[in-house]
């Protein structure tokens, strides 16, 4: 078992989760809020990293964020070193490539929140941050749990992206989903079979301990209908 | 006037896809007069040269071959799980050897058919960017100081990775440039990693520097023979196949002095 690889995987999800719902939670609250126009294809241009085969999302971010590029020339100023084969560029990788998963729970979420409740809230003076805070994350407390839950898993399970951008580097970019790739590939079944279960049951575990503290399905909805 | 053509083409378009996709596959074939194309798993270094000799051997024996490029580790886990392919080209020996031991293929044409067929061998080049800052590729980059991302196959299988690293302790270079070293998935990977400048350069197969896109950005330098063991390429026919005589065909083809030939011109070096 490559506790290390474990870590690292454990570690660029967490930071992936924490990065995604800062950026996803005003953009779900933009979408469904918002009145421009332009937000559906905001709200399109969010879902099409699922579109996209990963490796070969993996590869324009190879481009993009390689020394051929002023933008990734910039970038790797700014850190002191280039953002390919590195864990950064790994979080980079992986924010792009769930955010559909984080965006869509939310969006979903808070349009399901009773308009007539939003409104008050704005007749009463709530700015839009006391609209998201007050009104609609406490009533779509359950897309929020989905959103973080699919990031997080998402990640973990991520190998495309990891596989064009990370250079398979101990420590640094080789995740548990490249170990266990390797493994496969190397045809040594049975550390495989460790790898997998190991990870199969801890994500039923984890996921079993969050689900088991969430109040049932219902009552994100009849909160919003209890008025 | 073309108000009322336009929707009766997209009715048109819409219910003959909707037609081809409801006849089965072997309908198709029947109609279309074919018989099962002669299926290939074909390693990914030959992916640049294979569809031209797969082409002139349709050409001259009316066979018609469809190769599906992979790194060989995939194509013999595929073909262990049975996977319908007829041929395998492998970039090493060891793939087909694992097959033949676990009796799914076999190389009949040769005298001793518990050994594969070796059609080809590879080369292995040290790759750089023209644009590169670096001084240009040869042993000395190996050993420059600036060198600090160097793109190299997975060795534990990919037979031009396993090169590299020999290569590389024949140089007595491995422990140094060890941190430096970012392993690809496959060769066309690790070209790719050179390709973009995220890596300064790498240890790639000469099938892939000679392809255009490489051969216009970059320029190689043959590693010398000496420092690492013959990149032997290995061919089997996997032992179910219902095209005996037709992977038999293509196996001697490939070993044609003309085809030989045109492998030297696309890197590879003939056995003939």
């Amino acid at each position: 078992m490559d506790w290390q690889a474990f870590a690292l995987s454990l570690r660029l999800a967490a930071v992936t989760t924490a990065i995604l719902l800062a950026i996803a939670i005003p953009l779900a609250a933009l979408i469904v809020l918002g009145r421009s126009r332009w937000l559906a294809a905001v709200e399109a241009l969010a879902t099409l990293p699922m579109v996209l085969p990963p490796t070969v999302l993996g590869f324009f971010l190879l481009v993009l964020l390689g020394p051929r590029t002023s933008f990734g020339r910039g970038i790797s100023e700014l850190l002191g070193h280039p953002l390919a084969f590195s864990f950064d560029g790994l979080v980079v990788g992986s924010v792009i490539y769930s955010l559909p998963f984080a965006v869509q729970p939310l969006v979903a979420g808070f349009a399901s929140v009773d308009t007539a409740l939003v409104d008050a809230a704005r007749l009463l003076g709530a700015g839009p941050v006391r609209l998201v805070t007050s009104i609609l994350l406490p009533l779509a407390r359950r897309s929020l749990l989905a959103a973080v839950i699919l990031s997080f898993l998402h990640t973990i399970g991520e190998f495309g992206v990891v596989l064009m951008l990370g250079g398979d580097i101990p420590g640094a970019t080789r995740t548990l989903s490249i170990v266990l790739y390797d493994q496969v590939e190397n045809f040594d079944y049975s550390a495989a079979d460790r790898t997998a279960l190991l990870l199969l049951g801890l994500s039923v575990l984890f996921l079993a301990a969050i689900y088991s503290k969430t109040p049932n399905r219902a009552s994100g909805v009849r909160g919003s209908g209890g008025h | 006037m073309e108000g009322p053509i336009e929707p009766m083409w997209k009715h048109l378009c819409l219910i003959s896809l909707a037609l081809v996709s409801v006849v089965p596959a072997s309908v198709q074939a029947h109609v279309s007069g074919a018989q099962a194309p002669l299926r290939v798993a074909a390693a990914a270094d030959l992916e640049p040269l294979l569809p031209p000799i797969l082409s002139e051997f349709e050409h001259t024996t009316g066979i018609h071959a469809e190769a599906t490029f992979q790194s060989s580790a995939t194509l013999a886990t595929q073909i262990q799980n049975g996977a319908p392919f007829d041929v395998f080209l492998s970039a090493d020996l060891s793939f087909p050897k694992r097959l033949i031991d676990a009796g799914l293929a076999d190389a009949a044409s040769s005298a001793d058919s518990t050994t594969s067929i070796t059609y080809a061998r590879g080369t292995l080049v040290l790759w750089e960017r023209k644009d590169s800052q670096l001084p240009p590729p040869s042993l000395d980059l190996l050993r420059s100081a600036s060198l600090k991302r160097l793109a190299i196959a997975n060795p534990d299988r990919a037979p031009y990775g396993r090169a590299a690293v020999a290569a590389l302790q024949s140089l007595k270079l491995y422990d140094t440039l060890k941190p430096n070293l970012v392993t690809a998935e496959n060769i066309a990977q690790a070209a790719q990693f050179a390709d973009t400048a995220n890596a300064d350069a790498g240890l790639i197969s000469l099938t892939s520097a000679l392809t255009p896109r490489l051969s216009a950005d970059g320029s190689y330098f043959v590693i010398p023979r000496d420092l690492y063991p013959p990149i032997e390429q290995g061919a089997v026919i996997v032992s179910n196949t219902r095209q005996r005589d037709a992977a038999h065909k293509l196996l001697d083809f490939i070993l044609s002095p003309a085809v030989q030939a045109e492998l030297a011109k696309s890197g590879l070096t003939p056995v003939k």
